[in-house]
């Protein structure tokens, strides 16, 4: 076994093998078609669960490279929402000014990263619980610049990276926009995990002090997949103020963080896409809840008792027991 | 300035009381409950219905009462069954415990703002160093300590207190030395729950009662809990007074940033001591 | 011969409990040092103070540097390697994932060898937590190889094997400080690897060097047999 090309190694990754492909088109099928004939409420609670599901994705990613399992995700979402809407408000150039907001997000998380990161476990989560917590405060104190608590209005520009500002206000265009963006990024992993880079992180989940005996140093690899998962999260969170076009401190509370967590455990981690299947179950799961009882709260809350109780591995773990009866063969060789 | 520091005093051994709760489930069960916040409210919320038809004692003991009798259940319901999974699930099981509190609070009590007066025998004020300090807030003080210390007691002097200790340190070596570790855990997290429960009735005529209160108030329990060192009394008390204090004293100086105050010195304390004042390096 | 790596006055104290206690010891190139003693010797613990695992007393000399308190990922690039009494590997990686990954972490070189020696080729493409155990504690040591270290600390690499695959692992433990000119320190219960492999022991109990010296005279050693085998041996 000599030394793998980057190539080689990226053409192992499971989202390029047929089934995977097979599934990329399936998805993107599937969106086509709602956009053809979804009613224009369905479409808007798809595009939602699609901005959602692109912060569950960051906390998944994170939690899946690194075993670092965040309780403070609503913090660079929130930083990302009010970092553009802060751009369009005051006129500065849109496109520079939002790719401006996510390299801040980075620079800051990842310094942030090299400080938390050698804590591990609760502590880290504990900390980052926190961490949001300090931000949301932050956010609702700085009332000359944020408006409190009131929330702001979020004045779009004529046009954004070279489309007409209101196709990111309809439901058909956000939807588009955001599965588009989703289905890029959980690309993106696969191949990420697929790179030297990603398989030390994988690594690093594992068994991290073997790591650190087999002669590598992790801290600026955790500070780096923390960057870059708030970086996600902060991508959602642009898409959640371009779409909604309002902004309020809600968004950065640590329950807002909960859901995402809820949303990735829900999911499993046995697979990348497990936070998005996670972010979509409970996303629609809360709005048919809602619809038939004012108690959803309640039986939400009895709903993830029991599901975890009886059914731990969430969607991933499903999927993979499915698989497992319909090909007949242990999903144990097949793991993605 | 002493006024302050009463003050400071006063909301310390509040979250010392509920600080210590957490501690105690998560020594045994490994679990970082989110639902404490809800059980502290929902302990207000009844203790606020018993005092105003039977008056604030009975009222009292039925909140420690009722969150005991919902602790045990929290625990022999859904934390035993989950003894050997991820810490991480138990944390989705409590976010789904605190959902269904927080509905069923609304659900009888509503969405509006309630309020207590302290009963009348501790509604007088008394004058410290030339200044009215209200005896309530003496009582909220005296009411925490006996509390924990009984707590305290309990766990040093008494067997099934040893036990408790042994199993917190290392539940199969407990086991093997004839330690009944399943009737520990309801035992725990019953008192762990009417702790929170307490609380949130004797803090009800100091604070104001809403749905949102355990919420609030969770988060600076785990700060709390946080820096001391998440498995140990000691820390929790010497962060639980800290932040009191810096609380009371940031109000006065820094109004606009006391809110961030804590979150501050926690970065703070870990940056220097990563596993919490108190707690034990892995 | 030379002596490559040196240990002087390690110690290691718990809580006021004095685990380990002024051990000192030297490894030669091209030669397997042998420690050995009853369970709670401290022999572990030696091995996690020297390589940076856990913090303790004493200094280590790599080439006549003072590497003390130098990080595991430090050590690790310098050329001083260990492995794990229980198994340390990467369950959800394949074989030959973690192999790779060892194998840029220690600079780059050929696994070919390594996996063809210790039989690992029909496992390559496994996820460890699929194989056996016996070849998970050789995918533990394999990490430990990969790269040609030149000094490696084996935390009882036998623990768990046959007698069969423990004969085997004696014989590559021989070869590979013949033929990669390596200083090999071993933690080993096995006394048939010991004696096979070792030409020098040190024998620790209870925390406190109790003696060196070559193996046949050790063997007799009333001392050792008192401590190790207890007094009926």
């Amino acid at each position: 076994m000599g030394q793998m090309t980057t190539t080689q190694s990226l053409r192992q990754s499971p989202i390029l093998r047929p089934s995977g492909l097979i599934v990329v088109g399936l998805a993107a099928l599937c969106v086509g078609v709602l956009v053809a004939t979804g009613s224009r409420l369905t479409l808007s609670l798809f595009a939602q669960a699609a901005i959602i599901s692109t912060l569950a994705l960051s906390v998944g990613f994170l939690a899946r490279t690194s075993n670092l399992v965040s309780f403070g995700h609503a913090a660079p979402f929130g930083l990302g929402a009010y970092g553009s809407a802060l751009v369009f408000k005051h006129g500065l150039p849109a496109e520079a000014g939002i790719v401006l907001v996510l390299l801040a997000v980075f620079a800051l998380f990842f310094l942030i990263g090299l400080v938390i990161g050698r804590l591990n476990g609760i502590a880290f989560s504990m900390l980052t619980l926190a961490l949001g917590q300090f931000f949301f405060v932050a956010i609702s104190k700085l009332r000359a610049i944020t408006s409190g608590a009131d929330g702001m209005l979020i004045p779009l520009p004529n046009t954004l990276f070279g489309l007409p500002s209101r196709i990111f206000q309809t439901p058909q265009g956000m939807l588009i926009i955001a599965s588009a963006i989703l289905a890029v990024l959980v690309i993106g992993i696969y191949l990420f995990e697929a790179t030297r880079a990603g398989r030390l992180a994988m690594g690093v989940r594992e068994n991290e002090e073997r790591v650190l005996f087999l002669g590598y140093r992790t801290k600026l690899l955790k500070a780096s997949l923390f960057a870059g998962s708030t970086t996600i999260a902060a991508v959602s969170g642009v898409l959640f103020a371009l779409y909604q076009g309002f902004v309020s401190p809600e968004i950065m509370h640590w329950s807002f963080s909960g859901n995402a967590l809820i949303m990735v455990i829900l999911g499993g981690s046995l697979a990348v896409w497990g936070p998005v299947a996670g972010a979509l179950v409970f996303f629609f799961l809360r709005e048919w809840l809602s619809e038939i009882t004012d108690h959803w709260h309640a039986v939400l809350g009895l709903i993830l008792i029991t599901v975890t109780v009886a059914w731990p591995g969430g969607v991933t773990a499903l999927a993979r027991t499915v698989r497992q009866l319909l090909t007949g063969r242990n999903a144990e060789e097949e793991r993605t | 300035m002493i006024i302050n520091a009463l003050n400071g005093l006063v909301y310390g051994s509040l979250l010392f009381v509920l600080a210590s709760g957490l501690v105690l489930v998560y020594g045994l069960r490994q679990v970082v409950n989110f639902a404490h916040g809800a059980l502290y409210m929902l302990g207000a919320y009844v203790g606020y219905s018993v005092t105003m038809h039977a008056g604030f004692l009975p009222g009292v003991i039925a909140a420690g009462a009722a969150l005991a009798v919902v602790g045990v259940l929290l625990d022999v319901v859904v934390f035993r069954k989950l003894a050997d999974r991820d810490p991480l699930v138990t944390v989705l099981v409590t976010f789904g415990v605190m959902l269904i509190i927080e509905d069923v609070v609304r659900t009888v009590w509503g969405t509006q703002n309630y309020a207590i007066d302290p009963p009348a025998a501790l509604s007088g004020v008394v004058e410290i160093a030339g200044a009215p300090f209200p005896v309530y807030r003496l009582f909220i003080v005296a009411a925490s300590a006996v509390m924990v210390g009984g707590l305290v007691v309990w766990l040093r002097y008494t067997r099934s207190g040893l036990w408790v200790r042994a199993a917190s340190h290392s539940p199969t070596v407990a086991a093997m030395c004839g330690v009944r570790t399943n009737l520990l855990g309801p035992l725990v997290v019953g008192l762990g729950a009417a702790f929170a429960g307490v609380a949130g009735i004797v803090a009800a005529p100091f604070l104001s009662l809403n749905p949102t209160m355990g919420a609030e108030i969770l988060v600076l329990s785990f700060v709390v809990t946080v820096i001391g060192g998440l498995s140990s009394f000691g820390g929790a008390f010497i962060s639980a007074m800290i932040l009191g204090q810096v609380q009371a004293f940031g109000i006065v100086y820094v109004p606009e940033m006391a809110a961030l105050l804590p979150f501050l010195l926690m970065a703070l304390v870990l940056v220097a001591r990563p596993q919490g004042l108190l707690g034990k390096k892995e | 011969m030379s002596i490559l790596f040196r240990c002087e006055d390690i110690g290691k104290t718990y809580g006021g409990v004095v685990a380990l206690k002024d051990v000192s010891l030297s490894l030669e190139t091209g030669k397997v040092h042998g420690l050995i003693g009853p369970n709670g010797a401290g022999k572990s613990t030696f091995i996690d103070v020297v390589s940076g695992r856990t913090p303790g007393q004493g200094r280590v000399y790599f080439e006549d540097r003072e590497v003390t308190g130098a990080s595991p990922s430090a050590m690790r690039r310098m050329g001083i390697s260990r492995s794990f009494q229980r198994t340390s590997i990467f369950p959800a990686l394949t074989v030959a994932a973690q192999l790779e990954l060892a194998n840029h972490g220690a600079g780059g070189g050929q696994t070919g060898e390594l996996v063809q020696m210790l039989g690992l080729e029909t496992v390559l493409n496994t996820e460890a937590d699929e194989i056996s155990y016996g070849q998970q504690r050789l995918v533990d040591l394999a990490l430990s190889l990969v790269g040609e270290p030149r000094v490696l600390l084996l935390d009882e690499p036998a623990a768990g094997l046959s007698v069969q695959e423990s004969a085997v692992l004696a014989g590559h433990l021989e070869e590979i400080a013949k033929r990669w000119d390596v200083a090999i320190l071993l933690v080993e219960h096995d006394m048939d690897v010991i004696f096979r492999v070792c030409s020098i022991l040190t024998v620790l109990a209870s925390g406190r060097f109790l003696v060196q010296g070559n193996p046949a005279d050790l063997r007799n050693d009333a001392a050792v047999i008192e401590a190790y085998f207890g007094s009926t041996a």
